[in-house]
């Protein structure tokens, strides 16, 4: 069966690094509420979840094979 | 509200994932069973996080944080009164007897434990209801999306629909249950920055109380209930909610969500998917956590709007014919937060839990329709693949459904206030039957069907003898209520009490079943195995010990 942790992980990583390049060309970029560099914060976190998922698949295909 | 290409390049990302994954499990389909119930073969992370995700549609987004700014915190008392004891108990004493009885949905369980016609009722209203359910949250969708972004409505509903019908369509009852883990991931990422930029905005909670305390609310009541759950909750004119403790922990506590969490196909259905009977019992019981937290992502932010709209800070209350559209307080805080690129993570979780919400209903649909309808009633005896290809078209004929009561649906506004309603009529007698076939063996198929019928009717008279902000009394007014809430919960204690009267009454005077034949189907004359896993902390038991302590924590926190 597909281990679902791949294909997530993917998902997170990518649309992770879209808002990073967004964060980083265009940094000044926020709503009207918030000066945060919201991008920024929210591309970082959704890296770190994507890779979490690929780690934990990677690790779980290791110890099958 | 303007969307940048980014943010549609996102949105179509995740188009492209749900579709593959869709894609990917096309090819484990050879059979009805693996299309319409998945062969048992789902880990219990995965269904436990689907069983929340089904329930999770755009309704309950968008109505739950339009919900915080209307009755504040009050509103969580649909997760932790209402959902997580039903989760818990669903999990511990209904699972051994669904996963055990090898049923394949909610209404065949029925036709085991009593007779043909109390299933042909369920089968029937239930299959009606997921239709209703998923054009209700279809047409939400369609309306919001035209009104933030200005979408065509035919065109986003249909579109949405499309997607939904190809990955159920490839993937089946596998597909969506993968494709509705995603899906929550993807609402809690695209949510979770929203609740805390705006708290963070509004002065965190105790800037938020400090704001709410010195003003009034429309209903004439002070701010300061916004941020309590209980302490307002003493008479009904104390609360915007219109209720009191004895309607709320009866009517929503008890069998509103009971009615739901136990007995609704559409959620039962991912518990039955799983790998192994401990598998499928700890699936709600897990589901119970994340369940819990949902309000922190979706009423907090509501209420941090209405906080904010007191603050001189640029933001108000979005309008609509002088009063309040709570409908889009999500988005136009997402909009008031959100730069370029979140934008579009935030509107692909929007979509993401219509799709999760719709999927969900067309997958229940299609296993209700081919097994305890068409094999039943229609053509039984066929080869399996006559059945697979049954349940492949009625994927498409449930879409199409779907989209026609979409557009029905445009006659009435308050979106969660109706589908409570619709719960009401249809989930609340039902508990009562499911209490009484599983734990009390007298019970009999002429009480659960006359139980059921006359419960459903007992809420259909209740409706149309009280009146609630505009609504019902189509008999006679009785009685009024102060809010449709509160009608709601008073429907759903006369429908349950009904059902669970007659039902007794009825089967005291017709002939039970014998009890060889009820062996793995109520308790008494079941044998329950023991959990086996090799650590404690793994079992069902202890698990829901702790989420029940932690639910009363929040109860007493927010109290």
């Amino acid at each position: 069966m597909l281990d679902l942790r791949i294909p997530t992980g993917f998902f997170f990583t990518l649309t992770g690094v879209i808002l990073l390049f967004m964060a980083f060309f265009d940094p000044n970029a926020h709503a009207a509420l918030t000066d945060a560099n919201v991008n920024l914060y929210c591309g970082l976190s959704m890296v770190a979840f994507g890779a979490f998922l690929l780690t934990l698949a990677w690790r779980a295909s290791r110890r099958h094979s | 509200m303007k969307l940048a290409p980014v943010d549609y390049f996102i949105l179509f990302l995740y188009f492209a994932f749900v579709i593959g994954i869709g894609w990917r499990l096309r090819s484990k389909i050879s059979t009805s069973g693996e299309f319409l119930t998945s062969g048992h073969s789902v880990p219990v992370w995965i269904t436990s996080l689907a069983f929340l995700a089904a329930n999770l549609g755009a309704q309950e987004l968008v109505g739950m944080s339009g919900n915080g700014a209307k009755y504040g915190i009050m509103t969580a008392h649909f997760y932790w009164v209402g959902a997580v004891p039903a989760m818990i108990f669903v999990g511990l004493f209904m699972m051994p007897f669904y996963y055990g009885s090898r049923a394949r949905s909610v209404p065949e369980y029925l036709k085991l434990r009593f007779d043909e016609k109390t299933r042909a009722l369920n089968a029937f209203t239930f299959a009606g209801m997921t239709v209703f359910s998923s054009g209700i949250s279809m047409y939400a969708l369609g309306l919001l999306l035209h009104l933030v972004l200005g979408w065509d409505f035919t065109r986003s509903v249909l579109c949405s629909a499309a997607i939904v019908l190809v990955y159920t369509f490839l993937g089946g009852l596998t597909s969506a249950i993968y494709n509705e883990v995603l899906q929550f991931f993807l609402i809690v990422v695209g949510f979770s920055p929203l609740a805390i930029l705006a708290v963070t905005k509004a002065g965190g909670w105790s800037g938020m109380s400090a704001r709410l305390h010195t003003m009034t609310l429309p209903t004439g009541q002070a701010g300061d209930v916004m941020v309590h759950s209980w302490k307002y909750m003493a008479h009904t004119a104390d609360n915007p909610l219109g209720i009191e403790v004895f309607g709320l922990v009866a009517g929503l506590g008890f069998v509103m969500s009971f009615g739901y969490w136990c007995t609704d196909f559409l959620v039962i259905q991912r518990a039955m998917a799983a790998n192994s009977m401990s598998a499928s019992r700890r699936t709600p019981i897990i589901a119970a956590l994340p369940k819990m937290m949902m309000p922190f992502i979706v009423i907090v932010p509501g209420i941090a709007a209405l906080a904010l709209s007191q603050m001189n800070v640029g933001y108000s209350l979005p309008m609509k014919n002088g009063g309040p559209d709570y409908d889009q307080v999500l988005t136009t805080l997402m909009g008031q937060f959100y730069p370029a690129g979140m934008l579009g993570v935030g509107l692909t979780g929007l979509m993401a839990s219509f799709m999760s919400g719709m999927a969900g209903n067309v997958t229940a649909f299609n296993t209700v329709w081919t097994y305890d309808i068409y094999q039943t009633h229609i053509r039984p005896g066929a080869p399996d693949h006559h059945y697979l290809m049954v349940g492949k078209i009625t994927t498409f004929v449930g879409v199409g459904l779907s989209i026609a009561t979409a557009y029905l649906a445009q006659h009435y506004n308050s979106i969660n206030d109706l589908l409570q309603l619709v719960f009401s009529f249809v989930n609340a007698p039902l508990f009562g039957t499911f209490l009484l076939g599983m734990f009390w063996k007298r019970t009999t198929g002429h009480g659960a069907f006359c139980g059921l019928l006359s419960g459903t009717c007992a809420a259909a008279f209740t409706h149309g003898l009280t009146l609630a902000e505009g609504k019902g009394a189509w008999l006679a007014n009785v009685h009024e209520f102060p809010s449709s809430m509160a009608q709601n919960f008073w429907i759903a204690i006369m429908a349950w009490t009904t059902c669970f009267v007659v039902t007794i009454l009825v089967s005291l005077v017709t002939s039970p079943k014998p009890e060889r034949e009820l062996v793995g189907l109520v308790y008494g004359v079941t044998e329950i195995k023991h959990e086996r896993e090799a650590n404690w902390w793994a079992r069902p038991v202890p698990i829901a010990i702790g989420i029940a302590l932690l639910a009363l924590f929040l109860n007493f926190y927010f109290a």
